[in-house]
């Protein structure tokens, strides 16, 4: 495993670090949990890694409220996302998806970027920003940002939509519809164990609840069941207009079937593609239970 | 012992705790001697192929000092058969197999040059299934195996029998038979295997920095191998970060390091990496156990008949003798009158196991209480109820000729199931989480197993002319604490304090002999060893002291560092000493003593009194599964355990509390995937040990039973608390779902299955 490390300290020097090795090999690096992994098993060879870790620009790594969004910085940490209250309470999914992220010592480094970067179909933060329906903030190298929403970003198996002199600057979240709304939100991951666990199967959820019971909008996502993380239209669709409380079984399993319908898991080591729908099937149930 | 202890018994924290918590230990991965070369292994691409090896590319790699293949080496084979060439020629019959190696002057250039080593496979399919090793017109799978069974694949047989079986079975009401799957798993030692071997040439001695468990066996194993003189072979263990029974084999890694360093004649070091750690470090005994077992009408167990067969991998290890502590929980667990045991250990294609804590015992007990379960289900009887009228009992001589001087068997039972009260929380109205309860208990050598020449232990003990005590002790330290409990014993006795102990048990060149570290045996066995010693050397200090202190009396007690006469009159243990070593007729304060258990050699039918001791275990465990998920989370595990005595109260429950970790991964989430020999899962991501995040709430209830062998009666503890758990909790999540288990580890996907099974039988009936 040998490379070269390039570590600008803002934006600017990073657009002309990039620019200067656009005909070269070169790959980004965050908190390197993913990175290191991937070259430990091949290393390209005269490969560069620019270094994001350096970087002073704090609009890279904060949280930020404006009016419509709540803005997160591609170098937050999952740390930072299970500490940071707005989060916590704005957007519960995401909170308790970087909680179950690997381990305390490996979400102290772990970004958002990264994670969403590597564009694993099990990558947690993905199928949390996914359920909240959140776009991407891409900046390229030179400093021009565009939007694309989070559903087409993710192009493949660990395949995104970014060009090769362009990065991730951050996800913005849109802010819940209304202040009062009551919130059903959270991210249930499937594993054998509870910490350092890949998602065998993975379901995010955000409903928001008005006063009167009525479901006005849902974001659901599913994870490691397809070869990208999946937003489940139908299945958000169904639930909008509905009474939380009132979902009769039938319902219930109809809401699943609609989330399942986003499914097509393999069969790996970690379990069989019939395990993955039995239990997405059950957790989507739960959801409404 | 009407004596009132001081130390033993108390929570004497493990002497090397600090300088393993804060990085002083020195491991075998910290050695660094001057001019070391660093050696790699070269293994096969496939796990059953025929290939030809060309070094001469990597030969020219700058920084490469040599290369060996099996032509290079002449040595004899290894293994508990000897049917295991340390370096393979032209056949490779299992993933692991060496077929290279390299010595070079960094680690980095040894990775390097095995890349250039040029090997041509021929692969051919293997046999990855022992049943199917068994076939008729299959080949031999290993080559030097004795073949004097009657199918060229069979590496081990074993046989047992008490009581008339069919007699048995006529008496009986009910009668279970059902099959068992057990898996893979691995030690997964903190610290990788590790050697540093240096030879020198002007005196043809090799010293070995080796972490084997066993080292005068291993002496002996590494001698036949490289055709030398034991006693040219000196071992010193350093810090050792695990054995768990991993070091009971000597591997081919050792002798190969040994070679690179007789053919340099420079030191040489092998360490494994994690991945090969996974691939090439052994397991537990896979098998598949047949157990039919029988009760009769008033619930007494009747006969049981157990065919096993064990998947033995390529090659024998010490792990093919695991039917020899299986065959006692069959024969001897709870009262039994009739057994008939069946074993095999059959060659395949697959990599070898090797010994494991437990040793085939929570296999066994696994397939034991799951059909006592079912037994109990079959005439309606509570399932606390059978195991108590069948527990055994103080004074009883098992059917395979196992004494029971004590037992605590029925103690056990009765304190798990009472401690076990399930707030049976109310069942959620949509029935998603499950609770349930199940029991299982163990018995286990409690005092050694004599299945050596000897299963004895040799000390020498000294006292310095100012007062402090070296033990050197032939037994050795692998983390579980013996340093700590010697050292405890000495103190009690002798009245010195712990600080001024010290043990010396890492030398061959140095120790006496002892058999190794494995069957729980080190407390009891080097324990009563070190009492002995003790006893000898007070008769030479009573002697002096009586003579300083011009006393008639020979029993003095000891006490801070004092001699202390029935008058009350006293002289310093260090004074004493020193008037030995310095005034007529000036002898050491030294003494040595050789303990042997009392345990017999078992005869040819495997009947005897195996073990100086016997250490008995319950467990009732809780657990709740989410039918959603088929996620078990155990909730409660109670423990009783028979130790004898409690020498150290916070070591002991370190053993416990680990070892019952160890079950719960085995019950739950432990198991190598293999396809066609190949491991899918080299790596933590993916065998899944579990986290600190997943530890149940661990109840311990130390049973003392005072056994009169036993240093102050207590018996071996170290491999009983993972022997019952994974039984309890396949019978407990039984309970909660109403399901039946018959394999390990009971991953959330298999207790889906088993639900989704269920509701089909339901629906087709
Ligand atoms: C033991 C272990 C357990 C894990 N458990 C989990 C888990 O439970 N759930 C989970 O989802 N993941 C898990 N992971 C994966 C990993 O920790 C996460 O995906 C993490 O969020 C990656 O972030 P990072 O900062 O370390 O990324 P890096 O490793 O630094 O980068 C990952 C990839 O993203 C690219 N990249 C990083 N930042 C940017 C950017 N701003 N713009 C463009 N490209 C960028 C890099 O070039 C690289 O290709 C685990 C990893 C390990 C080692």
């Amino acid at each position: 495993m040998e490379f070269e490390i390039e570590s600008p300290k803002n934006i600017t020097e990073l657009c002309k670090t990039i620019k200067s090795y656009r005909s070269k090999s070169f790959r980004f690096g965050a908190g390197y949990t993913d990175l290191l992994m991937e070259l430990k098993k091949h290393t390209p060879r005269n490969l560069t890694v620019i270094n994001l870790a350096q970087l002073k620009d704090v609009s890279f790594s904060s949280i930020r409220s404006t009016t419509k969004n709540i803005q997160i910085g591609a170098m937050i940490t999952a740390s930072k996302l299970v500490t940071d209250t707005r989060i916590e309470q704005l957007f519960p999914v995401l909170q308790q998806a970087a909680h179950n992220l690997a381990s305390t010592q490996i979400r102290q480094v772990a970004t958002l970027g990264g994670n969403m970067c590597t564009a694993s179909p099990s990558g947690d933060l993905i199928c949390a920003a996914m359920a909240l329906q959140a776009s991407c903030e891409i900046m390229n190298d030179d400093k021009k940002i565009h939007n694309l929403s989070i559903q087409d970003f993710f192009i493949g198996v660990r395949k995104t939509a970014l060009k090769k002199n362009e990065f991730l600057f951050a996800i913005n979240i849109p802010r819940n519809k209304k202040r009062t709304a009551t919130l059903h939100s959270g991210f249930i991951k499937i594993g054998t164990r509870k910490s350092m666990e890949c998602s065998v199967v993975s379901l995010a959820f955000h409903l928001q609840i008005d006063k009167t019971g009525k479901i006005i909008d849902a974001g659901i996502a599913i994870g490691a069941s397809a070869p990208t993380v999946k937003f489940a239209q139908s299945a958000c669709q169904f639930l909008i207009g509905k009474k939380i409380n009132s979902f009769s079984e039938k319902e219930k399993e109809e809401f699943a079937n609609k989330v399942l319908s986003y499914a097509s898991p393999i069969s790996d080591i970690r379990a069989t593609a019939w395990y993955r729908k039995e239990v997405l099937f059950n957790i989507s149930k739960g959801v409404l239970e | 012992m009407s004596k009132k202890l001081k130390i033993i018994g108390t929570p004497v924290p493990k002497h090397d705790a600090k300088m393993r918590t804060t990085g002083e230990a020195i491991y075998g991965h910290d050695i660094k001697l001057p001019n070391m070369l660093y050696g790699a292994i070269l293994r096969t691409q496939h796990p059953h192929a025929e290939f030809i090896i060309d070094v001469s590319e990597a030969k020219k790699l700058p920084g490469v000092v040599c290369i060996i293949t099996a032509d290079d080496v002449d040595t004899n084979h290894i293994g508990y058969k000897r049917d295991h060439p340390i370096l393979k020629k032209n056949e490779a019959n299992c993933t692991r197999d060496e077929i290279a190696a390299v010595a070079a002057e960094t680690k980095e250039i040894a990775q390097e040059a095995l890349k250039l080593i040029k090997v041509k496979y021929k692969v051919k399919k293997g046999l990855y299934n022992p049943h199917d090793a068994l076939k008729k017109n299959v080949p031999q799978i290993n080559k030097f195996s004795s073949g004097k069974f009657e199918n060229k694949n069979i590496a081990e047989k074993f046989f047992y029998e008490h009581g008339n079986l069919e007699q048995e079975k006529k008496n009986s009401v009910a009668i279970v038979k059902r099959k068992f799957t057990l898996p893979r798993m691995t030690h997964a030692c903190m610290a990788t295997s590790n050697i540093t071997a240096h030879y020198t040439k002007t005196n043809g001695k090799l010293l070995l920095y080796s972490s084997t468990q066993v080292p005068f066996l291993y002496q002996r194993d590494m001698a036949h191998a490289l055709k030398m003189n034991p006693s040219d072979i000196r071992i010193i263990q350093p810090i050792i970060g695990g054995g768990f029974g991993s070091k009971l084999d000597m591997h081919p890694f050792e002798p190969i390091c040994a070679l690179l360093s007789i053919k340099t004649g420079k030191p040489v070091q092998i360490l494994y990496s994690r991945e090969e750690e996974f691939i090439a470090s052994p397991t537990r005994q896979p098998m598949e156990i047949e157990l039919t077992a029988g009760v009769d009408k008033n619930g007494n167990f009747t006969f049981r008949e157990i065919e096993i067969i064990k998947d033995n991998g390529a090659y024998t290890s010490w792990g093919a003798t695991t039917p020899f502590v299986i065959m006692q929980a069959f024969s001897s667990l709870y009262k039994i009158k009739a057994c008939r045991f069946n074993a095999l250990a059959v060659y395949t294609n697959n990599v070898f196991a090797g010994s494991f804590r437990g040793y085939g015992n929570p296999q066994a007990t696994f397939a034991l209480e799951r059909v006592i379960d079912l037994l109990a289900d079959e005439i309606g009887m509570d399932k606390a109820e059978i195991r108590l009228r069948n527990a055994n009992t103080k004074g009883e001589i098992t059917g395979q000729g196992l004494h029971y001087d004590t037992c605590g068997h029925k103690e056990c039972l009765q304190t798990v199931i009472k401690k076990l009260k399930v707030e049976k929380k109310k069942v959620e109205k949509n029935n998603r989480f499950k609770r349930g309860i199940g029991y299982a208990s163990m018995l286990h050598v409690g005092g050694g197993a004599k299945i050596y020449r000897s299963d004895g232990c040799g000390t020498t003990l000294k006292i310095d002319p100012y007062g402090f005590c070296t033990i050197i002790t032939g037994s050795n330290e692998i983390g579980q604490g013996s340093e700590t409990v010697l050292a405890m014993i000495a103190a009690e006795e002798l009245g010195i304090e712990l600080s001024k102990i010290k043990v010396i048990n890492t030398d061959t060149d140095v120790k006496p002999w002892d058999v190794g570290v494995h069957a729980s045996r080190t407390s009891f066995v080097a324990g009563n060893s070190l009492l002995g010693a003790i006893n000898i050397l007070k008769e030479k200090l009573n002697n002096k002291a009586a003579k300083l202190l011009n006393e008639k009396t020979k029993s003095f007690t000891y006490e801070n560092g004092n001699i202390i006469s029935p008058s009350n009159q006293q002289i310093a243990l260090d004074k004493v000493v020193r008037e030995m070593h310095f005034t007529e007729p000036n002898e050491l304060a030294i003494a040595s003593y050789f303990y042997e258990p009392s345990s017999k050699f078992q005869d040819k039918d495997f009947k005897g009194n195996v073990s100086g001791t016997y250490a008995f275990a319950s467990q009732s465990i809780s657990v709740e599964v989410d039918t959603y998920t088929g996620n078990v989370q155990v909730l409660d595990i109670h423990v009783a355990q028979d130790v004898g005595k409690v020498l150290n109260p916070l070591l002991l429950d370190g053993q416990i509390h680990g070892g019952i970790l160890q079950g719960v991964g085995y019950a739950l989430t432990e198991e190598l995937i293999f396809k066609d020999g190949e491991l899918l899962n080299p790596n933590f991501h993916n065998y899944k040990m579990l986290t600190a995040a997943d530890v149940p709430n661990i109840h311990f209830y130390p049973v003392e039973t005072n056994d009169k062998q036993g240093p102050y009666g207590a018996k071996g503890v170290g491999e009983a608390p993972l022997i019952p758990t994974a039984a309890a909790i396949a019978n407990a999540v039984c309970n909660a779902l109403d399901i039946e288990i018959v394999e390990l580890p009971i991953t959330p996907e298999r207790v889906l299955k088993a639900i989704a099974e269920k509701k089909n039988n339901k629906k087709n009936k």
